[in-house]
């Protein structure tokens, strides 16, 4: 999907979007703080152009800002993915329990926060686990018309 | 696991980012697996040993893990 733009270009233009949807949500909501829209924008520019100069650095975190990880990059990126997962998942626990525990009206927004959580690790595992569906030796036909016994 | 890369790459006097480049990996890397710190995939360890024309059993060796190295 995002071929057409240059990888170094990748991630700031990603980081530019959620940026861009973060300041309009300011815009939207309107009132005395409408002026938060307008800090983040800036501090949406200033995280992109950073993303940008570090993605032409040589380094493993220049090559992941610059999408052109090698696969020990890519690994170091997504074990660095799974801290920041397993960080999320707890904070959304200890902000469940107190905000129960407060009897504050955002619990939900916790519990939504784990629920999603939880079902992106299971489509993980379901994704890129093993294919528990397939046969094991000695039961797929293919292979047991192929073994050199039967030859 | 043990490998004999920094021992190829210093008899042919490459560097490793010559290497790096013609493996199609980031220099990094190749001091990473170098130093031992990370054990590539197949598919690459494979284009290491045809990159130095040595068998991927000389070029890794499982025994030197087993020894303590």
């Amino acid at each position: 999907m995002m071929n057409f733009i240059p990888p170094r270009l990748r991630k700031p233009a990603l980081i530019g979007i959620a940026g861009a949807v973060f300041s309009v949500a300011w815009v939207v909501r309107g009132g005395p703080l409408w002026w938060v829209s307008i800090m983040a924008g800036v501090a949406t520019v200033i995280r992109v152009v950073a993303l940008w100069a570090l993605g032409g650095r040589d380094t493993d975190e220049g090559a992941l800002a610059g999408s052109r990880a090698d696969e020990r990059q890519r690994m170091v990126g997504l074990r660095s993915r799974a801290v920041a997962g397993s960080a999320a998942a707890v904070t959304a626990f200890l902000g469940l329990s107190v905000t129960i525990a407060t009897k504050s009206p955002a619990w939900w927004a916790f519990l939504v926060m784990m629920a999603v959580i939880f079902f992106a690790y299971l489509f993980g595992l379901s994704d890129f686990g093993a294919d528990t569906d397939s046969p094991a030796d000695g039961e797929s036909a293919h292979y047991a018309a192929r073994s050199p016994a039967s030859w | 696991m043990k490998n004999r890369v920094r021992e190829q790459r210093g008899q042919r006097g490459l560097s490793q980012a010559e290497v790096a480049t013609a493996l199609g990996v980031s220099r990094q890397t190749v001091i990473s697996i170098e130093t031992g710190r990370y054990l590539p995939s197949l598919p690459l360890a494979f284009r290491i040993a045809r990159f130095f024309d040595v068998p991927v059993e000389k070029m890794f060796d499982p025994d030197d893990e087993e020894a303590g190295t």
